[in-house]
């Protein structure tokens, strides 16, 4: 759920441009696909958009967390583009691919950011409707929509300073 | 030509066994980290590493440190998303041969692998 609330993070915000261009960049170079920001939006609370969530935290003079949010059927759609592998269900490659490609994007966004000597995070996955993200306290998170041919997708981030 | 790859994430050393595959390298032994890929290293024999950086339990920076106390001239290569210029810095100062930052198109994956795999056969 998205809100159009004006508070806002100077922090989180720097990472909006950096986070875009990695989302476009990994997806074009890795799945061979052009994704189109379709929103953007400051998150009333940490519930990830879709049922299944790539989470990798950041650390450094940024503190926060990343998170790559999607279906079932795009995380399916994201192993069949990556390695040719089709599955109807939600596995361990499943979640491999999108851990990987969520790597990607988050190391591709802070080496955008080389000022903030971030650290990113092995990656972990969490699934299931309603499921909770944990950001920095007082960080309202951004949420960024795409558009792809795979599906719809978002990209959730929370940052403060350490 | 016998290949170390080393690289936490299952789709990612598929990807990068297809172009070894596309260039004729069939030997290539799998490691999940640093820990399992220092192990084999020592119990094996190697012409080349592709190793990430960011893995769990030995992170592929200390995992070249590690090689390069035991093997100076063996190409160690990062395949990685660490991008920064200092990251780098720090991989060439650890004795890193080449460097491919994630994300990659097919065709600069094959002719990283290509330069090394040839000059090395």
């Amino acid at each position: 759920m998205t809100s159009t609330t004006t508070g806002k993070s100077e922090l989180t915000a720097e990472f909006v441009n950096p986070i875009i261009s990695s989302t476009i960049s990994v997806f074009e170079m890795m799945l061979g696909c052009t994704p189109k920001r379709t929103g953007l939006s400051l998150k009333a609370d940490h519930l990830p958009e879709h049922e299944l969530s790539a989470v990798i935290g950041i650390s450094g003079k940024a503190a926060g967390t990343l998170v790559l949010s999607l279906s079932k059927s795009v995380g399916i759609g994201i192993l069949d583009r990556l390695v040719g592998i089709a599955t109807d269900e939600i596995n361990d490659e499943v979640c491999d691919a999108v851990c990987e490609l969520a790597n990607m994007i988050a190391g591709s966004a802070k080496a955008q950011l080389e000022h903030l000597e971030a650290s990113i995070s092995i990656p972990n996955i969490i699934t299931g409707k309603g499921h909770t993200v944990h950001y920095p306290s007082n960080v309202v998170p951004i949420c960024i929509a795409f558009d792809s041919e795979i599906g719809t997708f978002t990209i959730e981030a929370g940052f403060s300073d350490r | 030509m016998k290949v170390l790859l080393v690289d936490d994430s299952g789709t990612m050393r598929t990807i990068q066994k297809r172009c070894l595959s596309k260039l004729g390298i069939e030997d290539v032994t799998e490691a999940e980290d640093g820990v399992q890929a220092l192990e084999l290293f020592q119990g094996g024999t190697f012409d080349i590493v592709l190793s990430d950086w960011n893995m769990p339990n030995m992170d592929g920076l200390q995992l070249l440190k590690e090689i390069r106390q035991r093997n100076k001239d063996i190409p160690v290569i990062m395949i990685t998303t660490e991008a920064e210029r200092a990251r780098v810095v720090t991989a060439i100062q650890a004795g890193v041969s080449d460097y491919l930052v994630k994300p990659f198109t097919p065709d600069s994956l094959k002719s990283k692998l290509e330069r090394w795999v040839t000059s090395n056969a």
